[in-house]
């Protein structure tokens, strides 16, 4: 008889047995509920914290001059940024870094001691080469925190040329602020792609856990009928034109007229998107759209080509012109310039002369309702297109308002109308281009992602008969060769065009400047087979230059614009290649 | 449940007295959590020592010697005569009392007074104190000469539980005070109390534990923790972190898990110590339910060993050493991993022979050791057939 002593009772084993299982129950219980009833919320609340789905920005469009050269182009630079929270020495880190970049020490140990914020920038759109440097020191100094990333940059390679055109884009957000960019940024800004990033506790991207779901689509790119060797020329010839006549600026056209392309818009003073730091806001606007003035003399071109085209006058016409002309409700009589004595003149001297009383008889022959008509014709008081940005219509009276009698002579004589720069130029495009007024504009092509391209056509109406159009070419050469327009001569071709000076307009104050005029000059060469139009507009020319034995005063177009038309016509004829007029 | 032995072919007893018979199932077991474990520790500690610029294996190859170590132990413990385990087991509850004291006195590391530094690793006496107290408890209980404990011996099993639980609570160590408890009560009552005696000892001991509170004797991480527990919402990133962590990863792992060494929780190191206290995590997202419930399955597979051996062990002590083995395991696990998913407060237990960790896995090996030596010499005889 073997018997053990004593021997634990099997049911307190049981017992104890059934406590364990259940404790295993009860944890595989819990278990199924977390990993298959519950698991959908787990794995949710796990990418939660750990994925992000983020934009991803698109390449925003090129900006090409006429040649397919890169006016605005964006490239990615390096950007530096900490998450504070991880710096350990905000001080030596600071001390060590802002050196690098040229930066101030004290400014960046304050950014970098915010560690309640978690994202800093520690300086952005560095060089490569100084982007290298501070990584070196990151990794030899084993900081944590500190992380680098490429964003995108806007550069305007060929600095401040067609500047007001291209306008430029807010660094931060990549978004077009002024002119093309502006304008266009829809287009240029492409649609961003989403791109998942996963991240780790502290909040680190992780290096393969990136992926894209959504391409990117790249943004239009914008081919402009900008010449850069025109457009250069003209810039320079403005800014010199501000020096010269001690002016406030310079605002010039080239416009190709048989196309209505736009070669060279430029303005002076101007400045360099590169460096924004130094842009005056008054040196943004392109002035050849946005300001406004009264032409003067130049819409004489209007009053005469319109009465030539009703049949009204022939060029041969002439009669007598007063020196002094009275209309009713104006209290001194309507003079000319340099003119004291009545003289018998024909259509063509009136122009060439840029004589007041005699455009002012023209008119009244003419009438206000045809007037009206071909200064409507010719696109005054309307936008010349859209899609140069920040364009003014400008204004021309409606018929019904024209009542008091000086309402169709000062219109006549270039008052009472305020214009721009292109609409002018887009006047004596349609002269130079047989009659037909065709669209100005700066973009040629807009270029899609895939390749394919939309090209710019422009709208395009006669105004004048092809005639009428060939007879005014003829009087604006005679204005040039005999007339007011002598010093917007230019050798090898014949040019023609009109002479302009106003009393400028201020516009805040309400009245007309004693000092300031508008001085202008718009023309077209060669005159025989017109390949450009050239407009100049100088903002209050003042002083005086010495010409053969007299002085001549810098107020007036002729004096102080034709000289700027002559020099831009010469430079844009030769670097279209026109072969010059045979002798 | 086979609670007993089957007599397959005519055996003299003698022969069944010398043969040791090793139990298959309960080494496989422990062998296939150690192996997991190791593969675990890996996969829940590589990512963040490839980022720190450490070698990915680092952590491994040190639990690894650790492994060898308790499988050693683990072999020895199998082996030893109960007889001199018996006369051990004071020479082993002197020895772990003067480790607890000695503890005190050593630097704090991570706000407790727990590790005693070795140089090559650190040790940490609590851990062995929970086999020490196995041995001495069952000696004690086993010295009763009648089925039924008296009330004298259930104080003297208190007050020799009492001392290294007080000890530890100094440090503090709340989760090992808790496991000294529940072997306790297992063990008493699987020696044969009686019901009043029984309720008395619950009673003492939820008393014990108020008063405890009461006196403020409780760390403030304690209570956080506890605070934690009973409010999900309450203080996300500190104290509910963890636990919010953990069962994201758990529950991200669904029924069949991401597969081994993926997933990004464990992988992008979410859950803090995953390598350690919190590595029912990485399983859990790794190899899914599927994979956690064969972790499960798998100590069950081991606590049914340890309750069969103790349903047939030939004396009273070692009977009295498989349960508490087996209900020190059970602690352990179900405190583990029910503090992944949220059924039991964080209390710093680790995953038995799957958490990176010396003494805990050597200790761990250890008792098993001592359960698995309890089959080895069972009773020659079915004990629940009378000859």
């Amino acid at each position: 008889m073997l018997r053990p002593t004593w021997r634990i009772r099997d049911l307190r084993v049981v017992l104890v047995g059934i406590v364990f299982i259940a404790a295993w129950v009860g944890i595989g219980y819990r278990l199924f509920q977390v990993q298959v009833v519950e698991a959908a919320t787990f794995v949710a609340d796990g990418e939660d914290q750990r994925i992000r789905v983020e934009d991803k920005a698109a390449k925003r469009g090129t900006i090409f001059d006429r040649d397919g050269i890169e006016l605005a182009v964006s490239v990615d630079l390096p950007t530096v940024f900490a998450d504070p929270a991880l710096i350990d020495d905000p001080v030596g880190t600071a001390q060590l870094l802002a050196p690098l970049y040229h930066g101030d020490v004290a400014e960046l140990t304050e950014r970098l001691s915010q560690s309640e914020s978690r994202f800093t920038y520690v300086v952005r759109h560095l060089e490569v080469e100084v982007a290298d440097r501070i990584k070196t020191a990151v990794l030899d100094n084993k900081i944590e925190g500190i992380y680098f990333q490429n964003e995108p940059y806007r550069v305007y390679p060929a600095g401040d040329l067609a500047a007001q055109v291209l306008g430029f884009v807010q660094q931060d957000d990549q978004s077009g602020l002024e002119g093309l960019e502006a304008q266009f940024d829809h287009l240029l800004t492409g649609l961003p792609g989403k791109q998942v990033l996963e991240r780790d506790p502290e909040g680190r991207p992780i290096p393969l856990g990136e992926l894209l779901i959504e391409p990117a689509i790249p943004g239009y790119d914008l081919r402009t009928t900008i010449d850069r060797e025109i457009q250069y020329a003209a810039q320079q010839a403005a800014a010199d034109a501000v020096v010269d006549t001690n002016a406030l600026a310079a605002t010039i056209v080239v416009m190709v007229p048989g196309t209505g392309e736009i070669l060279a818009m430029a303005t002076a003073p101007t400045f360099d998107p590169n460096d924004r730091s130094t842009i005056d806001i008054a040196a943004v606007r392109n002035r050849a759209v946005t300001d406004v003035y009264e032409p003067g003399s130049t819409l004489k071109v209007i009053t005469v080509a319109a009465a030539l085209d009703a049949g009204i006058v022939v060029p041969s016409n002439s009669w007598n012109v007063p020196a002094a002309y009275e209309v009713e409700g104006k209290e001194d009589p309507y003079t000319d310039v340099g003119r004291e004595e009545d003289r018998m003149m024909s259509v063509a001297e009136i122009l060439m002369s840029s004589s007041n009383v005699g455009t002012i008889q023209i008119q009244e022959r003419l009438g206000n309702e045809l007037h009206h008509q071909y200064l409507d014709a010719f696109g005054l008081g309307q936008l010349t297109t859209d899609s140069i940005p920040g364009e003014v219509p400008g204004l021309l009276h409606p018929l019904e308002d024209w009542i008091s009698a000086t309402a169709g002579a000062s219109t006549a004589i270039g008052y009472r109308v305020d214009v721009t720069a292109l609409q002018m130029a887009a006047v004596f495009g349609t002269i130079a281009n047989d009659g037909v007024w065709v669209e100005p504009h700066v973009v040629s092509e807009l270029i899609h992602p895939d390749g394919s391209r939309d090209v710019t056509v422009p709208r395009q109406r006669p105004v004048l008969s092809e005639r009428t159009a060939e007879q005014m070419q003829e009087l604006l050469q005679g204005v040039v060769e005999q007339g007011t327009g002598r010093r917007a001569s230019i050798e090898d071709f014949a040019v023609g065009g009109k002479t302009g000076t106003t009393e400028k307009f201020l516009y805040e104050e309400g009245f007309y400047s004693e000092d300031d005029r508008i001085a202008s000059f718009i023309g077209i060469a060669p005159i025989d087979g017109p390949e450009i139009v050239v407009a100049v507009v100088l903002d209050s020319p003042h002083g005086e230059i010495e010409e053969g034995e007299a002085m001549v005063e810098l107020q007036f177009g002729g004096v102080s614009a034709a000289p700027v038309f002559a020099r831009v016509a010469e430079a844009a004829l030769q670097a279209l290649g026109v072969a010059p007029d045979a002798p | 449940m086979v609670l007993t032995a089957r007599r397959t072919e005519p055996v003299t007893l003698l022969q069944r007295e010398r043969a040791l018979r090793p139990d298959v199932l309960l080494i496989l077991s422990y062998l296939a959590l150690t192996g997991l474990g190791l593969v675990m520790i890996y996969s829940a500690s590589a990512p963040r020592l490839l980022a720190d610029g450490e070698s990915p294996t680092s952590l491994v190859r040190r639990q690894m010697i650790f492994a060898l170590v308790g499988i050693v132990a683990f072999v020895l413990a199998s082996l030893i005569e109960h007889r001199t385990l018996k006369m051990l087991a004071p020479i082993a509850y002197v020895g772990s009392l003067i480790s607890l004291i000695v503890v005190l006195y050593m630097p704090v590391v991570s706000g407790a007074n727990r590790w005693i530094e070795l140089g090559f690793f650190q040790f940490q006496p609590s851990e062995l104190a929970k086999v020490s107290l196995i041995l001495a408890l069952a000696a004690l209980l086993a010295a009763s000469k009648d089925k039924a404990l008296h009330w004298t011996e259930i104080a003297r099993a208190v007050v020799l539980v009492a001392v290294p639980a007080f000890l530890i609570f100094r440090q503090p160590d709340l989760g090992t005070m808790l496991v000294f408890g529940f072997v306790a009560v297992v063990m008493v009552f699987s020696a044969g109390t009686t019901w009043r005696q029984f309720a008395f000892m619950t009673i003492t001991a939820v008393l014990g534990s108020a008063l405890l509170f009461k006196a403020g004797w409780i760390a403030e991480y304690q209570l956080t923790r506890i605070t934690a527990f009973l409010d999900e919402t309450s203080d996300v990133v500190d104290s509910n972190y963890n636990l919010i962590q953990s069962k994201i990863a758990i529950g991200s792992g669904g029924l069949f898990g991401r597969g081994l060494f993926e997933g990004a929780q464990t992988n992008l190191s979410f859950v803090p110590e995953q390598s350690t206290d919190f590595i029912f995590t990485a399983i859990g997202e790794q190899l899914g339910f599927v994979g956690a419930t064969v972790v499960i399955g798998l100590f069950a597979l081991i606590t049914w060993r340890l309750l069969v051996a103790a349903a047939n062990g030939r004396d009273r002590f070692s009977q009295l050493v498989a349960i508490g083995v087996a209900a020190m395991l059970v602690f352990h696990v179900f405190v583990n991993i029910g503090m992944t998913v949220r059924i039991t407060p964080v209390t710093g237990l680790p995953l038995p022979f799957l958490s990176a960790g010396g003494t805990a896995f050597i200790a761990m090996s250890l008792a098993l050791g001592l359960g698995h030596s309890v089959w080895m010499r069972r009773s020659p005889v079915p004990v629940d057939v009378d000859i």
